[in-house]
């Protein structure tokens, strides 16, 4: 018996063992997808390529998100993994944010979710999200979003996926992860499955929840402490907006909740 | 087309291509000096379905170096660096 137990521990071997003839990878608890837009993938603007270079936007299966289909054609699917293995192959071989042109954003969603308001994934929910400065973050914005990338794929934004009193694991509250370059600042989002709406009773262990990822987001991604105040020129604290509220205009937009 | 196949010799697939999926983190030993997936994380976890700290994840980076045979090539889907020798 213990024979056999080492023979199989010998057959296993991680990138870790042998990084050129591993036979095992490790999976990720979703498969995800990174998109990517710029005004250089609009319209004309994108090089003529032969239609199977690259991966085609998937067709879009609800009424919902066929509304989005105009905006989606405008934003590439650069590749799907479902390893950390790949994540990370493709991370080594990819441009950061610090060094995208302006205007342009990494989406990185769970498979099958498109990065839109309008996908049923989505459309109940909301998302935390930081705005900072260009200038004073163009050397952090790397790492930050690396991090919030890690914590996506890791699955540790949700601390209740893994309640151990739970009897069945709840569904990860996470369905992406967005980092935006603009002429004076970057944001960073995390895009939420479902959004409290303050009708009380269960909306309530909602809203903690909903918290608990901006409290890990602030600190445990971005680095800043519990009580620190972000927001100044070109930036905001780091706060969550339902999809919904965000679209109604003016005041009435005005509902979040701030860690 | 099969004559071509012949004249260009095709490369051996990759390890991450033919290596198979965990099913059981704790079947796994790594070397000395690499630290395992926080064991609170993965309590309840399913078979496949899996919960990494960052500072497991981050041990990755230096080895997975290659690139993606999936990826396809940036400048066709518009994603380039913007030029760095002008601030913006």
């Amino acid at each position: 018996q213990e024979v056999d137990m080492q023979q199989q521990a010998e057959n296993i071997r991680t990138v870790f063992n042998d990084p050129t003839n591993f036979n095992v990878k490790h999976p990720l608890y979703s498969p995800w997808t990174l998109w990517f837009d710029s005004p250089a993938t609009k319209g004309r603007n994108l090089p003529q390529t032969p239609m199977s270079s690259f991966p085609q936007t998937p067709l879009l299966q609800t009424p919902g998100a066929a509304a989005a289909q105009g905006w989606m054609e405008d934003i590439k699917r650069v590749i799907s993994f479902d390893s950390v293995e790949e994540f990370w192959g493709l991370y080594n071989n990819i441009v950061p944010p610090s060094q995208l042109p302006q205007k342009a954003n990494y989406y990185l969603f769970k498979e099958g979710i498109i990065p839109a308001w309008e996908d049923e994934a989505n459309k109940n929910g909301g998302k935390w999200s930081i705005q900072l400065p260009k200038d004073k973050n163009r050397n952090n914005v790397d790492r930050m979003w690396l991090y919030t990338m890690l914590a996506a794929i890791g699955e540790t934004f949700d601390p209740l996926l893994s309640n151990p009193d739970a009897e069945t694991p709840s569904q990860s509250l996470i369905t992406g992860v967005i980092v935006s370059t603009r002429p004076q600042f970057y944001r960073l989002s995390i895009w939420t499955r479902i959004a409290p709406t303050g009708a009380g009773g269960d909306d309530d262990k909602l809203r903690e929840r909903i918290e608990s990822v901006g409290r890990h987001f602030k600190m445990n991604v971005l680095g800043y402490s519990d009580s620190q105040k972000l927001s100044g020129p070109l930036a905001t604290e780091v706060e969550f907006q339902s999809h919904k509220d965000s679209e109604k205009k003016g005041k009435q937009s005005g509902r979040k909740i701030v860690v | 087309s099969l004559a071509k196949s012949q004249t260009i010799p095709q490369p051996l697939p990759s390890a991450l291509a033919t290596a198979r999926i965990i099913e059981d983190l704790g079947s796994v030993s790594y070397p000395d000096g690499i630290q395992s997936p926080k064991v609170e994380l993965n309590v309840n976890a399913k078979q496949g379905k899996f919960r990494y700290d960052r500072d497991f994840l981050l041990q990755f980076m230096a080895i997975c170096k290659e690139k993606p045979d999936s990826l396809p090539p940036l400048d066709a889907i518009g994603l380039e660096p913007a030029d760095q020798s002008f601030p913006m």
